[in-house]
Parts: structure tokens; C-alpha cells; sequence
């Protein structure tokens, strides 16, 4: 094989940062230590007076969007919140934290195992970016217009668009109620409300929102950047899946099913 | 409300309730583990090396020794013990923070799934020089495939595989080129095309290949698709996390890179009150 010259590699010499920056997050160091922090202001304002008197989600809003939300703003992502604490006990995700639990997995773990799983492309926050994006791409447009166009194109799968399709072979029943619930709630919706109609355009093809659908809607509603929402249906589910793993961290490795040899077929 | 459904469907989820049917391999308790129709106690262990089994498990294909044996220095090449590496940066502060061995290595793995370094680039890099090698073949010259590739990136050059964050030039591709001589692999169509890209970006843009563009072009050479290289080094950086992990986990609390308060720049809004 011939010989390939090569020169050393050389630094590139790049200039960076001195210090690293944040928009978010100060601390003020102590007087006579500047290790040690004496007060911490997010986006400006004094962490002990928003402890004072700001909501968890206000709190949350404020981390994320540099500004306390309006009321209804705060309503509708502490209902969001509330509908997506937990997956559910059949959500991969969940399910990789209970086999993290009853498998004696340090309790630490079984969060950052479970938010790898719930980062998958499928009800997972890999779908939250492309659902916000064809919302926010797709708002200007008919949503019956659009169902059709997408049906007809339609061959086989769960998903007709990002965070729109079916469940188990139909419509998901839930994420339909939990839409309605939000649609109640004031405020500017957007989002939502051509969501909906979109969604009730599919659902005579059994098909309508999922849950990332929801999410991602109640995130573009909010102001929250595409980029933003997978990590934050992440965080937003994050409670239910650790609730699973730990509750079946004491129990013993029988109280899982564990598929027999006679149902584990390997197929040649 | 009903949700629509197809009854078919929900009986052909019911077919698979409770059952597993595996084409990749499992184990029979008291009779033996498969892997891809071999027998793992009998046909692979102790008989074939662990990167070969690693690569069967990861790709369905049992290669030859020397083969598993160059992708097993691919792994020597990409994990350095310098924590100034982002992934490794990463299983420092898990050592700071006194995680376990696991929980930083696994998270140094996961943060080199990136778009800009570690394994998940693999994917673009392969993706690029066997699209390349098809349009070679086709009739465009190494200078189109180039040229081609700035229009569609707004007047910038930018194919994976070639140039590299830090530095200019890659030591590791001439550690792999001995390595590639001494286990006997001749100059294959794609990466004898990777070097002529590399010659017209040397002399156009003043930069090399680097070891994404030799690797990938190395596996295309030996039919693993896109897919199939990334999956084989899904835990590339794994020992250099563990290294940088180990350097501070046995050294005081606080004691790497420690942060002043004002070593963070702020750039917020001034100080405020809620209304």
C-alpha cells in the first residue's frame, strides 16, 4: 500500500472564551469568600424572593423563557405538567426504569436511564422538535387541507405528521381528553386550537393527537424554541418514570414477568 | 369517545403479548447462548476475539480476526485520557462528583453522540464518501464532488471527515495507516477516493482528512453501511472517560477546575423585583 505523506498536526490556535457566559444565572459570592455563594438571581430576580412568591411552574417557565409568565401562561404549563407527570406503566421509558428497579439498579440511575429512553424519535423527545416545527410551519394553511393532503399520501405506520398519528391501531383516546381540558384554559392557543382541527380531520382515519403532539403544541403556545421541546417533555414526564423504577426497587426480581423459554423463540 | 381502531391490529398486537421472537439470538437456560446462529460457549468464546463478537453483536457479521482487530485500534485512537475533551470533561466532573465508574463512563459515551465529534458523526462521514465514490464512479471528478459539496452549503466547505476542531492535521491516521499495512488491508475504492478528496482540499482549503474520513472510508471498503459503522463504536470513548473519571474521583472534592462565582460571566438583566 503506498505511502501517504502527512504533516504534524498544528493547534489551531482558536480563541476562546476567557470565562463561560450565562443570560440565566448569577451568584453573588459571599464577603469574605468567593467560592461561596450568598444570594443567586435568575434572569434578574432574587432566588429567595421567588421562592417567596412564585409557583414551581413559574419558577420553570421563568428558567427556560427569561421572563415570569402571565397568568393564563402559568395555567396552561402547570397543566401541561400535570398531564404528562407520568407516561404511564407501558411507556418504554417507564418500563426501562422498572426493569432498572427491579433489577437492584442504584435508585440514582434509573432517572438517566429512563430519560434515554424517553429521548427516542417515537413518544419520546426526539418527536417534540419536528411536531413544533410542523405546527409552526403548518399553522398558516388549512388543517383539513393538510390532513387530506397527508392522508392521501398515507401508506402504513403510527404517524400521519410529527406528534399526530395512532396508537395501538387507533385513535389515542387520551391525548384527545387531555386536548379538550386545555382548550378550556384562556389565553392565546394557536397551537392548539389548529391542532385540533387537524387532529379531528384525521380521526376518521382512527388517527388523531399523541401525547408528543400535545406537548409540542402547549411548548410553540408558550413561546418555548423547537430546539428546547424534546428536553423539556423529558423533564416534564421525568417524575412518572422514576415513581415506576423506585417503587419496584425493593421488590424481589420475581415480582416482573419474565418471559419463559418456551415463549422466547429464536427465529433462524 | 372510541378510538377507531382496527381490529386486526389489536390482533396482531395480541400475537405478540408475552412472547419474544428474536432473530438476533438469546439465551436457553441449560442449553447454550446464540448470537446470529453460532453458539456463543462453543463457536465464539475463547475462539474468536472480543471485538469480533463485539462486531457480530453490533452488525450480524462475524468478521475476520485482523478486520476486528483494526476496529479494535480504532478504539485505542479515539479515547484519550484528556479531560480537555469534552466527553472526557464530563467523566472528570462525574469523577468530582463522585458518580460511579458506570455512571461516568456512560455518560461521557452519550455525550459523544454528537453532531460535531465522537460516534454519531460515523454515520454522515460513511454516508458522504459512499454517496461520493457512486458519483465518482458516475463521472463527476474529485473537484465537482467538492464544488458540489460548497454550493450546498452556502459557499462553505463542509464534508465529515475532513478538517477537525483544535487542530490541523490528525496523528491518528497515520497511527492507522501502520495499522492498516501491518494487518494486510490493501487500498480499497473508497479510500483511495478519500485520499484524492483530501489532495484537492489540502492544496484548495489548507486542510487533511481526519479519522472520521479514514475510518469511514475504511469500512466502506468492507461493506458495513452507514449504520452498521456507527453501531460498531457506540462505546468508542469509553476507556478515555473512565481514565479522566479515575484522575479526580481520587482527588479532594472541589479541587478540579474550581469556579470563583465571578469565573462566570453574567449577561442577564440587571437585578429586579417580581411586580
Amino acid at each position: 500500500m503506498s505511502k501517504h505523506t502527512r504533516e504534524k498536526a498544528q493547534s489551531r490556535n482558536e480563541a476562546f472564551s476567557k470565562k463561560v457566559a450565562t443570560r440565566i444565572w448569577k451568584e453573588n459570592p459571599c464577603d469574605d469568600n468567593p467560592y461561596i455563594t450568598e444570594s443567586a438571581l435568575c434572569h434578574g430576580y432574587d432566588l429567595y424572593e421567588l421562592m417567596e412568591k412564585c409557583s414551581f411552574s413559574d419558577m420553570f417557565y421563568l428558567l427556560f423563557k427569561g421572563e415570569l409568565p402571565k397568568p393564563c401562561e402559568s395555567k396552561l404549563l402547570e397543566t401541561l405538567m400535570i398531564a404528562l407527570i407520568n407516561p404511564g406503566p407501558r411507556h418504554p421509558a417507564t418500563r426501562a426504569a422498572m426493569n432498572a428497579g427491579i433489577g437492584k439498579t442504584m435508585p440514582v440511575h434509573i432517572l438517566p436511564i429512563a430519560m434515554s429512553i424517553l429521548g427516542g424519535d417515537y413518544l419520546g423527545g426526539g418527536e417534540i422538535e419536528p411536531a413544533m416545527r410542523f405546527l409552526r410551519k403548518q399553522q398558516k394553511n388549512d388543517p383539513a387541507l393538510v390532513a387530506k393532503t397527508l392522508l392521501d399520501d398515507y401508506d402504513n405506520g403510527n404517524s400521519i405528521a410529527p406528534g399526530f398519528g395512532k396508537r395501538f391501531g387507533g385513535i389515542d383516546v387520551m391525548s384527545q381528553h387531555i386536548i379538550e381540558r386545555l382548550l378550556l384554559l384562556s389565553g392565546n392557543k394557536p397551537s392548539l386550537e389548529w391542532g385540533q382541527q387537524f387532529a379531528t380531520a384525521l380521526h376518521s382515519n382512527s388517527m388523531g393527537w399523541l401525547t408528543t403532539g400535545v406537548a409540542a403544541a402547549v411548548f410553540c403556545d408558550l413561546g418555548f424554541q423547537p430546539k428546547a421541546g424534546g428536553v423539556l417533555f423529558q423533564l416534564l414526564s421525568a417524575p412518572g418514570l422514576v415513581a415506576h423504577g423506585l417503587e419496584l426497587n425493593n421488590k424481589p426480581i420475581t415480582a416482573m414477568p419474565y418471559i419463559s423459554d418456551e415463549d422466547y423463540v429464536i427465529e433462524k | 369517545m372510541l378510538s377507531k381502531s382496527n381490529l386486526e391490529e389489536i390482533q396482531a398486537l395480541d400475537k405478540n403479548r408475552n412472547i419474544i421472537r428474536s432473530k438476533t439470538g438469546g439465551w436457553r437456560v441449560g442449553e447454550g447462548v446464540y448470537s446470529h446462529g453460532y453458539s456463543m460457549l462453543d463457536e465464539l468464546v475463547g475462539k474468536k476475539s472480543y471485538f469480533q463478537i463485539m462486531i457480530l453483536n453490533a452488525t450480524g457479521k462475524l468478521v475476520e480476526r485482523n478486520l476486528a482487530d483494526w476496529i479494535e485500534a480504532i478504539y485505542g485512537c479515539l479515547s484519550w485520557p484528556d479531560p480537555r475533551i469534552w466527553c472526557n470533561q464530563i467523566g472528570a466532573l462525574a469523577g468530582e462528583s463522585k458518580t460511579t465508574a458506570a455512571a461516568a463512563t456512560t455518560a461521557g459515551i452519550l455525550a459523544a453522540d454528537s453532531k460535531m465529534y465522537g460516534s454519531y458523526p460515523v454515520i454522515e462521514g460513511a454516508t458522504f464518501i459512499q454517496s461520493a465514490l457512486k458519483q465518482f464512479n458516475n463521472g463527476l471528478s474529485v473537484k465537482d464532488i467538492i464544488d458540489n459539496n460548497i454550493k450546498s452549503n452556502r459557499g462553505k466547505l463542509k464534508i465529515m471527515g475532513y478538517a477537525r476542531p483544535i487542530a490541523n492535521g490528525d496523528e491518528r491516521i497515520e497511527a492507522m495507516e501502520r495499522v492498516t499495512q501491518e494487518l494486510g488491508f490493501d487500498k480499497g475504492s473508497h479510500l483511495t477516493l478519500a485520499y484524492e478528496i483530501e489532495e484537492e482540499i489540502k492544496q484548495r482549503f489548507n486542510d487533511g482528512m481526519n479519522i472520521n474520513g479514514y475510518v469511514t472510508a475504511f469500512l466502506s471498503d468492507h461493506k458495513f453501511s452507514a449504520h452498521e459503522a456507527y453501531q460498531l463504536f457506540s462505546t468508542l470513548v469509553a476507556s478515555g472517560v473512565t481514565a479522566c473519571y479515575l484522575e479526580t474521583l481520587h482527588k479532594p472534592s472541589d479541587s478540579f477546575l474550581p469556579l470563583r462565582c465571578d469565573d462566570i460571566e453574567y449577561n442577564g438583566v440587571e437585578p429586579r423585583s417580581i411586580e
